[in-house]
């Protein structure tokens, strides 16, 4: 304790910028991750104020429940590790190849397309494609094609969650040096061999990181399973939402989220025993000669290209029909074109548009400068607890939306942390939950830059706050982008947390969808989710031309620190 | 001569790392007094502690125990940028998103200096390090060498009370390094600037310092100017470390309290000066190193004086000629290192010669 306290002291006395900064950042994780958490663990536990296993028994001796836990393992792992898979196809595609520019940005646009509509965007146009009567069994002849179940909605959700894979691996291979494809290749390697030896095995934080993410992403989402799951294929997200809204009995649904935070949790573990503390420093102070990255092999090229350009005419072809959809009066019935779809849209919708557009901005705001902070104290600084604050901080990334949705509403409802039908509650789940990429990117970033340039500042004068400020914040500006971009995207799409935060006062774009979906009001659902995602579609352009900007102004700077 | 003020002191300084369970100890209870003004080089092989050091004193890194002071100061708790060091990186860490101008600029906002001021001296620094027109350029426009004088005036113009170097040539090519240590040197006595300056490369300690210190395995072996530490290592170590030495393991036939006597082959006793490392008059017996330079060896015809020795191989060199000599009984290569005349003989490998060392030159340290 002694011991403890006199490091403290130190630490104010060495490093004031650092001692004030954890402990703001921890006030608010107490308040907004671990306190919801623990919340939602004495619900489970101790239903009526006494420690008891009765709701979780109750939960694994329901054999349906059983079964939807088995169902969510599997999927999220058959998800993430296809997702992943092509995730990383297209990211050699884009950063290993000569493809003309107007391809790449084709590429990069359409993988952008299930990022930026909502997560179960995919999965209506599926269930239109290919559900009972679908345009693409009729053409192709196949009477008795089954898209609900297991199929359909690892189907949606390895479409919808690939291009998450592809933009966190992207980032790794681009960063990574050229020097070392010469160096294997001048010992003799070819090109095979410099995939398989230099590209693959230092792309392994970018690999695993994507595969904790859509793990965690596939885990989370309801939205999709409960649209193509159905009965046959029942995963817990769904019956934690239903046991929630539907019967109102938030014991087992925080039971039911108990028994989802187990495999989180391990996957969480993997990625770090994966990652470990392997140092990838590339970018140095020092700029050495660039030169070109090895080619793929022929037969790689021929191979990842047509698998590349067969998904995205797939996904082309699935966000036809939404946009197709969303002009007609009623799908595969009145197929005359109307745009009444968005005058109910604009009429009845207006509110979710502005409520989601308000609490998207603020939630990347605050979000990225929450993540920046973060993510350089956890890669850059030396400090007690050091560990437990990266475990902390992206906890609720780590757990699945729908048990943060349930925690919230748990925790939040009572004073002294009355929070339910406001705002904040909705931005608080996105902040903390989202902000995950910007820390992750911001730390994968800062560890390809070498620590000599924050000490050189320091030995300058300059305090920490200060080296922050002008050195770190400057050369990791795109990966902040990157988290900034993914920030907004989810605050604008995402579900799983806030459907269940979602009130009269405060609604958003997603459920409204979400609402259309369940009565059945496709072209609606299809015309919310066109304005929603030219909405994000616009804000992203306008981000990435902020990054494009902010490159062509330090243009040195990309040079220098690659 | 007047006595200096000491700028740095090092006091018991101790650095332990742990890494899986396991505490390394990086720096062994270092002890050390730098004057005002002086050149100190830490020489050691890779991984000695010596950059550790040098990040202590900077504040990188926390000291374990110990305590570090600069012009009387205890700084061991400040932090970086409250020291006013400067220290330039091996790999020079220049800010690849500014221009040279705010590279050296850097320092000088953070001290709220006027612009005025601040464009005065940078411009003066740039001048100082002998590149008066790459201001608006940035770093990676730059040559190595450039780099370096920038990381340099980018220090400088601070003026520190302490300038720290990390290997600050290394990146550098053969020809510049040599032409960038005089010009340090150059610099820091016309500032009179207090340094210390880390490396691996023997010469480059040698020529650049007033004062050498050599580490290894985090312990000091031996604080010294050039000379002393060449002439006089302390131990085999450092005189293995520090240029060419013959380090011959011998035992003591007689000593008094300047000289040993050993014996390199049966019957040619052989007195030579008393090194550091005894306690007091070894007795006869007791394991002894002679070390001898090959400098301070000749190469004599066998009909002389000498010891007897067996030519290996002989190398021309241009102003040396290079022996490899078997002395019977010491089962390693003896050097020596002739000046060539255009009338010298040159022995041939297998010829039988004649060695006489040189018993200035030469010391006998403990075993």
């Amino acid at each position: 304790m002694a011991d403890l306290r006199r490091e403290k002291t130190r630490m104010i006395q060495k490093d004031p910028g650092l001692f004030w900064a954890l402990l703001a950042i921890w006030i608010a994780l107490g308040i907004f991750i671990l306190y919801p958490v623990v919340r939602l663990v004495g619900m489970a536990f101790m239903p009526d104020g006494h420690f008891s296993i009765v709701s979780l028994r109750e939960a694994f001796q329901d054999t349906y429940t059983v079964k939807a836990l088995g169902n969510s393992l599997w999927l999220a792992l058959a998800v993430s590790v296809t997702g992943t898979i092509l995730g990383y196809l297209f990211a050699l595609l884009v950063t290993r190849t000569a493809m003309p520019k107007v391809c790449k940005a084709l590429f990069s646009a359409v993988t952008l397309l299930p990022l930026i509509s909502p997560p179960f965007t995919s999965s209506i146009s599926l269930s239109l494609a290919l559900g009972p009567n679908g345009y693409l069994l009729r053409l192709f002849h196949i009477p008795d094609f089954q898209i609900y179940g297991f199929l359909g909605t690892w189907l949606s959700e390895t479409l919808t969650y690939f291009p998450v894979a592809y933009m966190v691996i992207s980032a790794v291979l681009e960063t990574m040096s050229a020097n070392l494809d010469d160096a294997a290749m001048s010992l003799g390697a070819s090109s095979g061999r410099i995939l398989r030896t230099v590209t693959i095995p230092l792309s392994m934080p970018g690999i695993a990181n994507s595969f904790l993410l859509l793990f965690g992403s596939s885990l989370a989402d309801f939205a999709t399973p409960l649209i193509l799951g159905g009965h046959q294929f029942p995963v817990l997200p769904t019956q934690a939402y239903l046991e929630i809204t539907g019967m109102f009995d938030l014991h087992s649904g925080a039971s039911l989220s108990l028994m989802l935070l187990v495999p989180t949790l391990i996957v969480f573990w993997l990625q770090r025993m994966v990652v470990g503390d392997k140092n990838y420093v590339t970018v140095t102070g020092k700029s050495g000669a660039q030169s070109a990255f090895s080619p793929l092999p022929i037969v790689a090229k021929v191979i990842i290209s047509m698998v590349c350009a067969l998904v995205l005419a797939f996904v082309l072809y699935l966000y036809g029909i939404i946009l197709v959809g969303s002009f007609v009066k009623t799908w595969g019935v009145t197929n005359t074109p109307t745009m009444a779809n968005y005058q109910y849209a604009f009429k009845f919708g207006k509110k979710a548009i502005t409520d989601t557009l308000k609490i998207a901005f603020v939630s990347t705001i605050l979000g990225s400068i929450l993540g920046v902070v973060i993510g350089f104290i956890l890669q850059r600084k030396q400090f007690i607890g050091h560990r437990l604050l990266e475990i902390g901080s992206m906890l609720n990334y780590a757990l699945p939306g729908t048990v943060v949705g349930i925690a919230y509403i748990i925790a939040f409802n009572k004073k002294p942390f009355l929070l339910t039908s406001t705002m904040a509650i909705l931005v608080a789940a996105y902040v903390f939950r989202y902000y995950a990429t910007s820390i992750r990117s911001v730390m994968a970033s800062l560890e390809q830059i070498d620590k000599t340039l924050e000490e050189a500042s320091e030995s300058l004068g300059a305090s920490t706050a200060g080296t922050f400020l002008h050195v770190t914040v400057p050369l990791v500006i795109p990966a902040v982008l990157t988290g900034l971009r993914y920030l907004f995207i989810h605050s604008m799409t995402a579900i799983s947390a806030t459907i269940f935060l979602v009130s009269v006062r405060w609604t958003l774009l997603t459920s409204r969808i979400l609402e259309s979906m369940t009565e059945l009001q496709f072209t609606q659902a299809c015309a919310f989710s066109i304005i929603l995602i030219i909405i994000v579609f616009i804000a992203d352009g306008l981000m990435t031309w902020a990054l494009h900007m902010y490159s062509v102004h330090f243009l040195k700077t990309k040079e220098a620190t690659k | 001569m007047k006595e200096r003020a000491i700028a740095l002191q090092l006091r018991n300084v101790v650095k332990e790392f742990t890494k899986g369970g396991k505490t390394v100890r990086a720096v062994d209870n270092i002890n050390l007094d730098i004057e005002e003004g002086e050149m100190v080089c830490f020489l050691g092989p890779s991984g000695c502690g010596k950059t550790t050091t040098l990040r202590m004193v900077a504040g990188f890194e926390t000291l374990t125990s110990g305590m570090i002071t600069i012009k009387g100061k205890n700084v061991t708790n400040v932090p970086v940028n409250k020291r006013g060091i400067g220290f330039v990186f091996q790999n020079y860490a220049l800010f690849p998103h500014m221009s040279v101008a705010n590279n050296i600029a850097y320092g000088l906002k953070t001290r709220h200096f006027d612009p005025v001021t601040i464009a005065k001296k940078t411009q003066e620094a740039l001048e100082l390090v002998g590149l008066p027109n790459v201001a608006e350029r940035y770093p990676s426009e730059l040559s190595g060498g450039e780099q370096q004088r920038v990381a340099l005036a980018r220090v400088l113009v601070m003026e520190p009370s302490l300038l720290l170097m990390d290997e600050p040539l290394s990146n550098l090519d053969a020809k510049l390094r040599i032409h960038m240590r005089t010009e340090i040197r150059h610099l820091q006595k016309k500032l009179g600037i207090t340094c210390l300056y880390v490396t691996h490369d023997q010469s480059e300690a040698l020529t650049v310092a007033d004062k050498i210190v050599v580490i290894r395995k985090g312990v000091v072996q031996q604080v010294g100017s050039p000379r002393e530490i060449y002439h006089n290592p302390a131990n085999a170590f450092v005189a293995d470390f520090i240029g060419q030495a013959n380090i011959l393991p011998l035992q003591v036939v007689k000593a008094d309290e300047n000289t040993v006597t050993v014996e390199p082959a049966k019957g040619h006793p052989f007195t030579t000066r008393k090194g550091s490392g005894f306690s007091g008059t070894p007795d006869a017996g007791d394991p002894a190193i002679l070390v001898i330079r090959p400098e301070n060896i000749d190469v004599l015809a066998a009909s002389e004086e000498g010891i007897p020795a067996k030519v290996v191989s002989a190398i021309f060199v241009g102003s040396h000629i290079e022996y490899e000599l078997a002395i019977e009984g010491i089962d390693k290569v003896v050097n020596a290192s002739v000046p060539s005349k255009p009338e010298e003989t040159v022995w041939k490998e297998g010829d039988a010669v004649r060695l006489r060392f040189d018993n200035e030159a030469a010391l006998v340290v403990a075993g």
